[in-house]
């Protein structure tokens, strides 16, 4: 790995930032509707053009629209996101406090579904063809099968309504206006948003690892080394299991990035106060800015998680040698 | 049988391969192959893509379980081992494969790939495995400064010694070599078929080689047999059976040149197995209807 490599990779990552800001830009422009006439319409069921216009004009929106992109385009890097049209502060401010506790369900979905995944796929794919093998893959496709939002809708009447196990939604109970927050109280809030990410995100991981592993075993040096009369477990955790691994680095850290959009189905369904319920509330009320800044969020965790990648992956495979062309 | 001690006694044995799932259709890979490979002999084994080399190959050493038959190695009947009992003898028997490549763990340093047999077989200490390993890789032509090296680091002749070392650290007394030589360059070919040689003879190893190259076949091997679909259609000396050939598949093998694959028979050749009749002294052939 040399210092050329990561200075290029760096640059070909600016400019996919660059361009991902340009296309959503676009986008968002082009969906019907705006902030304020909706606004003025639900609450007025008419929109003064007058009040329009001067909404407009204190928020720039009148002018030239390649004006309004280069200036955001120069603020994205400044770091100045502009202001969220609902809650009048910052986008930055906004979603830094919701990112915390989208975190919270995130990780530990995200590492339970991860090493289940690996290890569920790895046993799956080493006991290829047999009894198990074939439940436990036909379990993942009937699972990976239903809609993230009706799983999540199914997971909350079976366990929160009919079975009462845990709270109906939200992140706290309503004692914590007295008592404050409680992190037991928060975590039993977060089971049932945790398992319906988990359940989503653990079949994709359990697919990979285990055609990885399919392939594995089929390799002659495993061959030889049955032929050496060494035994299956040794086999298993010396030649294939860390083989089988290699292109798991890549899905993990593009699994980390991609969560955060999964998430927002999950977190509107259970009314956890994320980034996902975010995005949903900003979408719904054409809050431009905070859409823009979520999504530029995204972008940087996709483009996060793409140099990580990058960048482990010689470390875990020695045949790789990123940034060198032979 | 004739006083002379067998190292591997193949009888009839039988491999097929079940596919399709509504319709199953069974694929009889090897159809009843019995014979024998003598103390020190290399037994090549030829015929075209297809006809059961490979599979014969495994199931010997049963990394395919055969259907049915019997194979003794050296006085022990390996088809009736436990599970358990297979693998404290398959030090004894061996395997190398055509894509050396691919039977080298591409994580591990040619010294960890063959040392790991030493270790565990437990066959000395640190001190003396290291020592082994370093006098193995001078064995098959390789040096100090491959050891720390990963197999994409080397070339294709260099990875099929490492594959050596590993099975010669073994002391194995049997080893099928499953055309070893054929993804390699001509030259390279002729190091590592001469190095298989002179290493089998050093080792006392049996062989059967398996190829379907009749050069390297009468470069490497004492007696010769010959697979078609399944079934060993003609068997003998080398030299006997290539420049005498009495059975038509065989006759058209030796005929075309080297490396083309000869037109196949007009099939089924045979409906049932037919008899093998002793042509001269320890050549026998398939009874054809000719």
């Amino acid at each position: 790995m040399n210092g050329v490599y990561i200075i290029k990779r760096l640059f070909t990552s600016v400019a996919a930032f660059c361009i991902s800001v340009t296309i959503m830009f676009i986008l968002l422009r082009l969906m019907p509707g705006d902030y304020i006439t909706m606004y003025l319409e639900t609450i007025y069921r008419y929109a003064p053009p007058d009040v329009v216009e001067a909404f407009n004009h204190v928020y720039g929106l009148d002018r030239p629209i390649l004006e309004q992109y280069v200036l955001y385009l120069l603020d994205a890097f400044r770091g100045n996101w502009g202001y969220s049209l609902i809650y009048k502060v910052p986008v930055l401010t906004v979603i830094g406090e919701k990112l915390v506790w989208t975190m919270v369900i995130l990780v530990p979905a995200t590492a339970l579904a991860t090493l289940a995944g690996i290890g569920i796929g790895a046993y799956s794919g080493w006991k290829r063809g047999s009894k198990t093998d074939i439940a436990l893959l036909n379990g993942m496709i009937f699972i990976r099968a239903i809609p993230s939002y009706w799983l999540a809708l199914m997971i909350l009447i079976i366990f929160a309504y009919y079975l009462n196990l845990f709270p109906l939604g939200g992140y706290v109970d309503t004692g914590a206006l007295i008592t404050g927050i409680d992190p037991l109280d928060v975590a039993n809030h977060a089971v049932l948003p945790i398992l319906t990410l988990f359940l989503f995100s653990v079949t994709g991981t359990y697919y990979l690892m285990r055609s990885s592993m399919l392939m594995t075993a089929g390799e002659d040096y495993i061959v030889t080394a049955r032929a050496k009369g060494l035994d299956e477990l040794t086999i298993l955790r010396k030649h294939a299991l860390k083989n089988a691994m290699l292109p798991m680095v890549t899905m993990i850290t593009l699994e980390c990035a991609g969560m955060i959009t999964g998430s927002i189905f999950v977190e509107t369904i259970f009314s956890w106060p994320g980034l996902g319920m975010l995005t949903y509330k900003a979408l719904a009320v054409r809050d431009l800015p905070l859409l823009q800044g979520i999504l530029l969020v995204d972008t940087l965790l996709v483009i996060a998680a793409n140099i990580a990648a990058d960048l482990i992956y010689p470390l875990v495979d020695p045949r790789v040698q990123v940034g060198d062309n032979g | 049988m004739h006083g002379v001690c067998f190292m591997i006694e193949v009888n009839n044995i039988r491999t097929s391969f079940s596919t399709g799932f509504i319709r199953r259709r069974v694929v009889r890979a090897v159809d009843g192959v019995s014979f024998q490979v003598e103390e020190d002999e290399t037994l090549g084994l030829v015929g075209e893509s297809g006809c059961g080399k490979t599979t014969l190959g495994r199931s010997i050493l049963r990394l395919i379980e055969p259907d049915e038959g019997r194979v003794v190695v050296n006085g022990t009947d390996i088809t009736a081992l436990s599970r358990s009992d297979l693998r404290r003898f398959r030090p004894r028997m061996q395997m190398i494969f055509q894509d050396a490549y691919a039977s080298l763990n591409p994580r591990m340093r040619v010294r960890e790939s063959v040392a790991e047999p030493l270790k565990i077989h437990r066959m000395g200490d640190r001190a003396a495995i290291d020592r082994r390993v370093r006098e193995l890789v001078e064995e098959v032509g390789l040096n100090e400064e491959h050891l720390n090296r990963r197999p994409y680091e080397l070339s294709g002749g260099q990875n099929q010694r490492v594959v050596l070392a590993r099975v010669l650290a073994l002391r194995p007394e049997f080893i099928v070599a499953d055309e070893p030589t054929s993804a390699l360059d001509v030259s390279v070919q002729a190091q590592i078929l001469n190095l298989i040689r002179d290493l089998g003879q050093e080792y006392h190893m049996s062989c059967l080689y398996i190829s379907h190259d009749l050069g390297v076949i009468r470069a490497i091997s004492n007696r010769v047999a010959v697979m078609l679909e399944g079934r060993i259609v003609e068997i003998g000396k080398t030299a006997d059976v290539l420049d005498r050939p009495s059975h038509p598949y065989t006759r058209r093998l030796v005929a075309v040149p080297v490396r083309e694959t000869p037109e196949p028979l007009e099939s089924p050749v045979f409906p049932a197995a037919p008899a093998m009749v002793e042509e001269r002294p320890g050549h026998w052939v398939e009874e054809t209807t000719a």
